[in-house]
């Protein structure tokens, strides 16, 4: 039961280590899984870890922790034969529906402990009827205590006595039995249903319905039809939140991992959302990595040569000493963007992608353009990403590209500050409208600078292509690559984290 | 089953009993927490924003189960000779150097080299023994005989190195150590780790760990802190000043001020003799319920609005 449990939170999203499965497990022996809130608790101290996995913990309990609810007919008719559930929860042994129950306990412990020696009552949660239940029951024993001592009732005694109780221990029992915790896609929900309703004796019951109306007892044969139907309804109610449970999260990741790969300008603007998450998430991971090495050079080990010459002068005594120290070089980076046309799209996700490694990349300054260059690092610190590339583009862009003057205006505002220790990356198709350019003024920064690298969203093949000055522009790069995905964003910031450490 | 988890129930309530008598108002999620770290003898991570009471949480428990309070105080660049225990080179330096000097007199009457080797053995002990150990945080909550309460403050704020070297003591309550080898603990301590989150605990750890978030409490919670915390508050005032600061929490601030601050405040209520919330000395003692010059003038703004909605006391006076 524990083990399907954290199946279906590592669905959710929760990471849950095998080590944090035993604790769990551990919990549950100090605890007991009588109180439903106080185990909720223990678990989720246990379990779940970070406050995102908190509330998708409570959620999955919730859900979990909760039986199938059928609706059949009315108060009088859905009181149960307290035997008949105390076999099926019996032979339901390890499945869903007996951690179902055990949730309930909390509100119906005293009358359970009285009513149902050794076993967990399948008392459905929340039930308004379950007083008038219990108070139906000592009359009821007596008469079906020695009826189907050892089996369980078949499918048709079910629904013409209208036993929900025994139904919903049916219903999970069969599931197990079908494999339904194996299901992956939503597309299997009916199929699925089926095979339950198959395994609890369908076959049988329309048979019954059909010998019922050649029979000529209409009346019994339109109840039993209704209460399939019913029955139906809750089977297929069942298996939709149970794969609804496991699969919450396997079409997203699909999806993510599809988006990541797709051209950036083919993005539709309904996966804007989507992509803004999964970028922050690969910034957090390329961050982590990042800080971890930088935070590794600081300190160092003993230099021991270093310290043998320091205490030269105390007579070889080693007094003083020194440690061997990497230096950490800090990526200085200058980015120019194009935002005109086709590569505002890459270059949007790009921006969006390096401010959300301000931490690893503080001295970062960025710059659009299309017909002129403008700066715009404090817009990207402080504003809101979607409102920064608006006004961006209102600002600089809407012109047709002229390369050779923003190239100038980029110069003019940075050249001063290149240094051996500057990165500069330029992102555009380097289509000038055969216009200038500005080789001259990349080749005085390649000059200086430590590197440049040219991203371009175009394909290799493309590159000097009609007014593609990318030959002519690439001369003065140290690097040039393809960027035009997700992956490929992440790569360049990757490697280029990975150069200046 | 049922003995058993109303063993735990009771044990639990017991917990709760027990804090509130120290002043520490808890619920039932925080006493969870402590009745499994004390079962299962695991440690207990412990995050949210800062002054919710986390620190006060492994002090009241320190103080609950009669145990000492050991606390490390984490920190950028803190490593293990802060943390553990610190080996006095320069000590045993001297005391090589007085060996030296005795030497000649200690190897007086060896006639092989295998003799004076055997006789310097003899002292090896005394080279490599705990009186040259100057033992740190870390080494002391091992060696408590009757265990302690070990808090880790703030583990966000130390290096990724010192988290990977806490999984050894914390899973295992022992620690190795070069010199004198492994040492394990007497009694486990009870372990609080706290983080504001500063950055992302290591999965590792947090694996180790159970986990406890603190949120700001709702109103009445925090009006039995206050409760407790400052007892010769007035109940109208007491309501008035955490309906306040409820308030204020809602507002979009850079730093929303927590409980300590509300008790900060209560305190200055209290210290300038106030009968009753007016705007004015609110507008004066904003500076103990926030922290960020922008906060206040957010603040400062909206008091009226703010005691409007918050202070329903047409039956006081007004000042």
């Amino acid at each position: 039961m524990i083990a399907d449990f954290i199946r279906i939170l590592r669905a959710a999203d929760i990471q849950v280590s095998p080590a944090e499965a035993i604790d769990a497990a551990a919990v549950i022996e100090e605890i007991g899984i009588g109180q439903r809130r106080l185990l909720k608790h223990a678990l989720g101290h246990t379990l779940a870890k970070t406050q995102f996995e908190k509330h998708a913990f409570e959620d999955c309990f919730d859900v979990y922790f909760k039986p199938p609810e059928m609706d059949l007919g009315d108060a009088e008719a859905t009181s149960s034969g307290v035997p008949d559930e105390a076999n099926a929860a019996d032979e339901a042994g390890q499945s869903q529906e007996s951690a179902g129950d055990t949730s309930d306990q909390d509100d119906t412990d005293g009358e359970a402990q009285e009513g149902q020696p050794g076993d967990q009552p399948g008392a459905p949660s929340g039930d308004p009827k379950k007083t008038a239940k219990k108070s139906g029951d000592p009359a009821r024993d007596g008469k079906e205590e020695p009826e189907e001592a050892g089996e369980r009732a078949s499918l048709i005694d079910m629904l013409t006595q209208k036993d929900r109780a025994a139904l919903q221990a049916a219903i999970s029992e069969a599931a197990q039995k079908v494999g339904l915790a194996d299901a992956k896609l939503f597309t299997q929900q009916g199929m699925f249903s089926r095979r339950i309703m198959e395994a609890m004796g369908l076959s049988q019951l329309d048979a019954h319905i059909r010998q019922l109306e050649e029979g000529g007892e209409t009346g019994k044969a339109e109840g039993l039809r209704e209460g399939r139907g019913q029955l139906f309804e809750a089977v297929f109610d069942f298996v939709e939140r149970q794969i609804a449970m496991r699969t919450k999260n396997a079409g997203r990741l699909l999806r993510e991992d599809a988006l990541s790969r797709i051209r950036l300008s083919n993005l539709d603007r309904s996966d804007m959302k989507i992509m803004r998450g999964l970028i922050q998430r690969l910034a957090k991971r390329l961050a982590s990595r990042h800080s971890r090495q930088r935070k590794k050079s600081r300190r160092g080990m003993l230099d021991i040569r270093r310290t043998m010459r320091r205490n030269v002068a105390y007579d070889g005594n080693l007094f003083e000493l020194s440690w061997r120290r990497t230096k950490v070089e800090r990526p200085k980076l200058l980015v120019l963007c194009d935002v005109s046309g086709s590569v505002a799209a890459v270059s949007q996700f790009f921006l969006m992608f390096l401010y959300s490694l301000d931490e690893v990349m503080p001295k970062t300054r960025s710059f659009v353009f299309s017909n002129r260059a403008g700066e715009i690092s404090d817009m990207m610190r402080d504003g809101d990403m979607d409102q920064v590339m608006e006004q961006a583009l209102r600002e600089f862009g809407g012109g047709s590209t002229d390369y050779g003057m923003s190239m100038m205006d980029f110069a003019e505002a940075t050249l001063d500050t290149i240094d051996h220790r500057t990165t500069v990356m330029i992102l555009g198709d380097a289509r000038s409208n055969y216009g200038d350019p500005g080789h001259l003024v990349l080749k005085e920064m390649h000059e200086r600078a430590r590197r440049v690298i040219w991203l371009n969203p175009e394909g290799e093949s493309s590159w000097g292509t009609g007014d593609s000055e990318m030959k002519r522009l690439g001369a003065y790069c140290t690097h040039k690559q393809v960027c035009n995905s997700v992956k490929h964003v992440e790569r360049v910031l990757d490697d280029l984290l990975r150069l200046s450490t | 089953m049922s003995e058993m988890k109303n063993q735990a129930q009771d044990a639990i309530e017991a917990i709760l009993a027990g804090y509130e008598k120290l002043g520490y108002i808890s619920d039932e999620q925080i006493a969870t927490a402590l009745f499994l770290a004390q079962k299962l003898e695991k440690p207990l991570l412990v995050e949210g924003p800062p002054g919710v009471g986390k620190t006060e949480l492994a002090k009241a428990t320190a103080e609950y189960l009669g145990l000492d309070m050991i606390r490390l105080q984490c920190y950028e660049g803190l490593d293990e000779s802060k943390a553990l225990y610190e080996w006095q080179y320069g000590k045993q330096l001297l005391y090589t150097q007085v060996l030296k000097e005795k030497l000649g007199d200690l190897m007086q009457g060896t006639t092989s080299l295998d003799e004076s080797m055997a006789r310097l053995n003899n002292f090896e002990d005394v080279f490599f023994s705990e009186q040259f150990l100057q033992t740190r945080p870390l080494l002391q909550a091992l060696q408590n005989e009757a265990g302690a309460v070990l808090l880790i403050d703030e583990i966000d704020k130390s290096d990724d190195e010192f988290e990977a070297f806490l999984l050894e003591i914390l899973s295992d309550y022992q620690i190795s150590i070069p010199e004198l080898g492994t040492v394990k603990a007497k009694k486990p301590p009870l372990v609080f780790l706290t983080s504001n989150n500063t950055r992302e605990i290591g999965d590792a750890l947090k694996r180790r760990c159970l986990h406890l978030y603190i949120p700001f409490p709702d109103a009445a919670r925090e009006n039995t802190i206050l409760q407790a915390r400052v007892p010769e508050l007035d109940a109208q005032l007491r309501d008035n000043i955490v309906n306040f600061v409820q308030a204020v929490r809602q507002m979009d601030l850079k730093k929303p001020p927590a409980v300590s601050e509300t008790i900060d405040w209560a305190r200055t209520v209290v210290l300038l003799n106030m009968t009753v919330l007016d705007a004015e000395f609110i507008r004066n003692t904003l500076n103990v319920l926030l922290k960020f010059r922008s906060d206040i003038e957010t603040v400062e703004g909206e008091i009226g609005r703010l005691m409007r909605e918050t202070q329903r006391t047409p039956d006081t006076p007004i000042q």
